[in-house]
């Protein structure tokens, strides 16, 4: 799942790379507020962390104008303002969610899980599509309760194709959604992935939009 | 007066007014006593002179047996205090009833005079008829003198009885009266007694008698400053608590990396940016409590004014020491600090650690905006006769524009971008230990290196 983080502290921001990769998430690190507007704008992510205290442009003017330009994507402000106000003021920005600094990793994680799956529409934290299940937080798939091993890019995509059930996504969006930036993705990448689900979740589980791209379809309600 | 116990305004009112009353009633007496002795001698004196002229123009017939007449008592009370003698021919013709045997005179005086006899004092006018320079008929007309004292003892109880009766009611008047006048002070005190130590607003200063204004007003601006001090505190350990969150934050990701870490490579890493995050903590936490110290230090500045001062320093030597001290950090990313050494001994009269704090502050802002690789230059010029020592840092880092210049010295300000993890909180330190000491800081773009130059100008030493 491909996260943006917008963080101009070395430290604090190479930690946060690193500790949300272990936690599955694919990051691209901004340092200002300006890139970070501008990268958002770019719909490629899930979620984003933004710190408020940003160079170039305040945390919240970022968020402010990227709510005035429509875009939904979860936001979650990390940040030392931890008066009341702040808190206040970043939520009726825009945030979908508010941490002060320090955090811990994994409620940090949890929480974007949580943005992303609720910015689906999606109530529980384990996805069913069909006789598919999904575990995000305990990054664990079953295929008619039966546990699958699957590779971290293979539960990415189950996870994005389970997430968009019913909905088209193209090659293009499938490739944003999984590689942050700097990782090395080979024009099948996406095709040899969903070839080896289709293996091990069975041939009919993703269905291919001829000239279009993929899409996990519910099975109609009988 | 300074080692009493200090007395209440009521009690000491009260003392000093009854004393006074006091003493104006002596003196009032005394003068009394005075006067009317005075007058009353001169009053009876006239009397008993008034006495023997009658006498003399008298016609007495002796006794034919050679016993003396002796006067009818008319009014017993009285008459017993005064007596007379009539004596013809050195033999006494006549007396009054309570009059003596010996002569009221000694032999020879005449006119007013003072006899004591048997124990009685007595008061004498003496008149004597002379014939042929002989003494005929001598008149002596007397008076007890106590007669005269309890006429002026009777005057003076009532002059002083009224005043011990009224000295009580003078005190319960005095004292109701200062308590009422006081009533305002203790109102006061009540009130800021009652004070929560939060409640800084300003006392109400009218309904206030302006004898109390002052105090009010003294009392207000007090309230003013702590409440300015408590608010600069406030906000010091807000900005405080908001800048120790991020490197926290950055050290707790980093060992939680590391705890999650799947291969040694990346656990060492994140342990080395631990590390890192600590030291930055660290050095943030020492700058904060010398920033503390420095606020506590200007803040008891004016109370310690008497004080000992602490001794000047030589900065040349400092400047060296520091520079020595801060060499392996700059060589660390290839910089050098060039520290071009006046020939002479440079004193300032600042300490030498507080002078070595500045000169670290200045030089660790310089290496740290300066690029790897490049130099930072110190140079300290004496000083002249009409201005102290010149200390200018110049690095070739990126300056600052006017926007940042101005706001260079807000605690915590830094320019933001710069891939630097400073605290913003160098430049406080220079400033405050600047006007500790009444340092000239000054700021411009460096001629020389292009990036920032400081200018530190002491103060011309006082010419003693």
């Amino acid at each position: 799942m491909r996260i943006l983080l917008a963080e101009d502290d070395e430290l604090l921001g190479s930690g946060l790379k690193a500790g949300l990769a272990q936690h599955g998430f694919a990051v691209d690190w901004v340092r200002d507020g300006v890139a970070a507007e501008r990268e958002l704008l770019s719909g490629s992510y899930q979620a984003a962390v933004l710190d408020l205290g940003l160079p170039r442009q305040d945390g919240m003017d970022t968020l402010a104008a990227v709510r005035a330009r429509r875009l939904t994507t979860p936001v979650l402000v990390l940040t030392a303002r931890d008066a009341v106000d702040a808190r206040i003021a970043g939520l009726d920005c825009g945030a979908d969610d508010y941490l002060v600094k320090p955090v811990d990793l994994g409620e940090l994680a949890a929480r974007l899980r949580a943005l992303v799956r609720r910015s689906h529409g999606v109530p529980q934290s384990r996805l069913t599509v069909g006789e598919l299940a999904l575990d995000a937080a305990a990054h664990q798939v079953w295929l008619a309760g039966e546990p699958v091993e699957l590779s971290g890019r293979e539960f990415d995509l189950l996870h994005v194709l389970m997430l968009s059930a019913d909905r088209v996504l193209t090659r293009d969006q499938l490739e944003q959604h999984l590689y942050n930036w700097g990782s090395g993705v080979s024009s099948n990448a996406v095709e040899v992935h969903i070839h080896n689900l289709r293996r091990k979740l069975g041939s009919t589980a993703i269905e291919t939009v001829r000239g279009v791209g993929y899409v996990m379809r519910r099975p109609a309600a009988s | 007066m300074a080692a009493q116990p200090s007395w209440s305004l009521a009690r000491r009112l009260l003392m000093m007014t009854l004393a006074f009353v006091v003493i104006v009633w002596a003196v009032t007496t005394a003068v009394v006593w005075e006067l009317t002795q005075h007058e009353l001698n001169e009053l009876l004196d006239a009397h008993l002179a008034q006495t023997a002229a009658l006498l003399a123009t008298g016609e007495l017939e002796e006794d034919d047996r050679g016993v003396p007449l002796k006067a009818p008592t008319l009014i017993r009370r009285y008459q017993s205090r005064v007596a007379f003698q009539i004596w013809h021919k050195g033999r006494l013709v006549a007396r009054s009833a309570d009059a003596p045997d010996v002569p009221l005179a000694e032999r020879g005086v005449e006119g007013l005079s003072d006899r004591a006899i048997d124990g009685t004092e007595w008061r004498v006018f003496t008149t004597a008829r002379h014939e042929n320079g002989r003494v005929e008929d001598v008149i002596h007309v007397a008076e007890h003198t106590s007669a005269r004292r309890h006429v002026l003892l009777a005057t003076l109880r009532g002059l002083l009885l009224p005043l011990l009766l009224a000295l009580p009611l003078l005190a319960f008047g005095i004292w109701w009266s200062v308590r009422r006048a006081v009533a305002p002070l203790r109102a006061l005190s009540r009130t800021v007694a009652a004070r929560r130590p939060q409640a800084l607003d300003t006392l109400p200063e009218d309904n206030v008698p302006p004898e109390v204004q002052p105090l009010v007003r003294a009392l207000n601006g007090l309230f003013g400053r702590v409440a300015e001090q408590l608010a600069s505190e406030r906000r010091f350990t807000a900005d405080a608590a908001h800048e120790l969150r991020t490197p926290i934050a950055a050290i707790r990701m980093q060992a939680q990396v590391a705890q999650g870490a799947a291969t040694d490579g990346e656990r060492h890493a994140a342990l080395t940016a631990t590390i890192a995050g600590c030291d930055r903590a660290t050095h943030l936490v020492a700058q904060l409590l010398q920033l503390a110290r420095l606020e506590a230090e200007a803040d008891s500045g004016g109370a310690r004014g008497d004080g000992p001062r602490p001794a000047g320093c030589e900065l040349a030597q400092v400047v060296d020491e520091t520079v020595r001290e801060l060499a392996p950090t700059a060589a660390a990313r290839g910089q050098r600090i060039v520290w071009h050494a006046p020939g002479a001994p440079v004193p300032a009269a600042t300490g030498a650690p507080l002078a070595a704090v500045l000169l670290r502050n200045l030089l660790d802002n310089a290496l740290r905006y300066s690029p790897d690789g490049a130099s930072v230059q110190v140079r300290l010029a004496p000083a002249a006769t009409d201005s102290g020592a010149l200390l200018v840092v110049e690095d070739s880092g990126p300056g600052l524009d006017e926007a940042h210049l101005e706001r260079l010295g807000e605690r915590f300000f830094r320019v933001l971008g710069t891939g630097q993890s400073g605290s913003g909180l160098g430049w406080s330190i220079v400033r405050r230990i600047a006007r500790l000491h009444g340092l000239q800081v000054a700021v411009d773009r460096s001629p020389a290196l292009g990036g920032l130059r400081v200018l530190v100008r002491w103060p011309a030493a006082p010419t003693t």
